[in-house]
């Protein structure tokens, strides 16, 4: 089932996947469109059946942003890993908290850490650090050993 | 006119650690919950940029400040990955057997707390003291009793000292017996049955939609356990049953977590055995100078050395004590980690939160929170 995993993801999904690449101790690293993210999470929950959404991450790229995906399969025992690329300016793509309940937290924890806005999340709102924070800090423009200014409101209880 | 919002925490017995739970009540009934993280967020994956990997494992002590072993394991485990080093075999058993023992302390604090917040007093004391012990075996191979700074990328530390594993045989068969005091006080108990039984209820479905893991998973029937369907280490050489329940309620969680104590045991015991006829390295022969431990500055030069290393990419997945954590790793070739990721599984159980309490009452949040092994350090890194 591992060999023939690319091939199948390929033949299901089409060009909304760039490429299936190899990654150790996974069934792979799967490129996809950020535009066909919605098409590409239904699809790996339904026809590969990964149910389970372990994690969301951002990375900085400076010149580009990456988004990820970790998922596990129960049926397959097995992970893979999506992955896509978004512009530096205005990084969005479509949240995958309509499809894994789970995703709700670990977007908003990308969100508020490395500024990708997820369309369509429920309940977008900084989770880690408090209201009103405007800084994101896992940009590699946020510099470590420098002090920040800010005025923290709190919420209304 | 009954309803409102009222904040449980941050200072709360129940909540174990910082964090505010938001609840919405009528009258005694919780319609709503929104749990309130980051009062304790230090900022671990951005700090980690800017540490060389060895350095990063000290983060990871008080990551999970009950847990800190499986955490630096899950950690080590990604970061060799991430850079194609291989450890010996000897400090994968070394690294199965800390896991195995910090899983006891870990379970050994939940039962002390848990059992307290559904008030009873006395096995609280004795979690803690069959603690002490655990902590004790950890003093004397690392050198502490919570922040271990212990593994390193390529190994661990330093070899287990004379006559540990004739010790830790001695603690095991000590807790085997003391297993079976704790089930004598707490299942007996007509008090536990009350605030424990049928609540708190999530079904199988609900936990893997929502990315619920751990003994919250078993305890709805999964057999579920990364140990055994993804094996890292040496976990696949060890004999173990998984622990399951079907009750997916506190009480389910307790039996779950009691029968994988006992699961521990036999497994340290198999790492004992093992350790024992198998002398050897505890550290990679060919790990950079630069990563290599201890630590040391080379030359004048010291930390600023060129590397020549390739690139890479590194996920683990272990089973901690609360569930499913995980670590990407994106090695770009420099001394520091490019960007790493943790996946913290009371994160993931805490989100959950809604699942899992409302329809209950505000008297039995407590038990309820207490059954999930809230652990505050790793929610928020």
């Amino acid at each position: 089932m591992e060999a023939e995993f690319p091939a199948l993801v390929s033949a299901r999904l089409g060009d909304r996947v760039a490429a299936v690449e190899v990654f150790p101790g996974t069934l792979g690293r799967v490129r996809f469109r950020a535009e066909a993210a919605l098409d590409v999470f239904r699809s790996m929950r339904d026809d590969f059946a990964f149910d389970h959404l372990s994690m969301v991450g951002g990375i900085d790229w400076v010149d580009h942003r990456e988004v990820f995906y970790v998922l596990w399969s129960d049926a397959r025992r097995a992970y893979v890993i999506l992955s896509t690329d978004l512009p530096a300016e205005n990084p969005h793509i479509e949240s995958a908290t309509p499809t894994w309940p789970g995703a709700n937290w670990h977007e908003r924890e990308t969100w508020e850490m490395v500024d990708i806005h997820f369309d369509h999340h429920p309940d977008l709102r900084h989770l880690l650090m408090p209201d009103g924070y405007v800084f994101h800090p896992l940009l590699r423009s946020f510099k470590l050993h420098e002090p920040e200014e800010l005025e923290v409101k709190t919420r209304n209880v | 006119m009954s309803e409102m919002w009222i904040n449980m925490g941050p200072q709360h017995p129940m909540t174990h650690g910082l964090w505010n739970l938001r609840v919405h009540v009528d009258g005694e009934m919780v319609l709503d919950v929104d749990p309130e993280m980051g009062y304790l967020h230090r900022g671990i994956e951005k700090i980690s940029e800017d540490r060389h990997y060895n350095e990063v494992v000290t983060l990871m002590d008080r990551c999970c400040y009950v847990a800190g072993l499986a955490w630096e394991h899950l950690y080590i485990l990604s970061a060799e990955q991430a850079l194609g080093i291989r450890p010996p075999e000897r400090a994968e058993w070394i690294r199965v057997m800390s896991e195995e023992f910090q899983r006891l302390g870990s379970h050994l604090m939940w039962y002390a707390a848990f059992v307290q917040d559904i008030g009873l007093m006395a096995p609280f004391l004795y979690g803690m003291r069959d603690r002490d012990l655990v902590l004790d075996l950890f003093q004397s191979y690392t050198g502490a009793r919570m922040t271990y700074e212990y593994m390193r990328v390529g190994g661990v530390r330093n070899d287990l000292p004379n006559g540990f594993t004739d010790q830790s045989r001695k603690v095991c068969d000590w807790l085997i017996d003391r297993f079976e005091e704790y089930d004598r006080l707490c299942l007996a108990s007509a008090i536990f049955h009350k605030r424990c039984d049928g609540l708190g209820k999530m079904s199988r479905a609900d936990c893997v939609a929502y990315g619920v893991t751990g003994p919250m998973l078993r305890s709805a029937g999964s057999k579920r356990d990364l140990r055994k369907d993804r094996p890292y280490s040496a976990y696949d050489r060890v004999e173990f049953d998984v622990a399951t329940a079907d009750g997916a309620d506190v009480t389910a969680r307790y039996l779950v977590r009691m029968e994988e104590m006992r699961q521990s045991v036999r497994i340290i015991r198999q790492a004992l055995d093992w350790l024992d006829k198998n002398p050897g390295p505890v550290m990679a022969a060919r790990v950079p100078r630069w990563l290599g431990a201890p630590y040391a500055p080379i030359g004048n030069e010291g930390y600023l050395l060129k590397r020549n290393y390739p690139k890479g990419l590194g996920l683990s997945a272990i089973e901690e004590p609360h569930g499913e954590a995980q670590a990407y790793i994106v090695n770009d070739g420099g001394e520091h980690p490019y960007r790493v990721k943790f996946r913290s599984p009371v994160f993931a159980n805490i989100s959950a939160a809604k699942k899992y309490l409302v329809g209950y009452r505000i008297a039995d949040i407590p038990p309820i929170m207490g059954s999930v092994d809230v652990c505050v350090g790793e929610c928020d890194r």
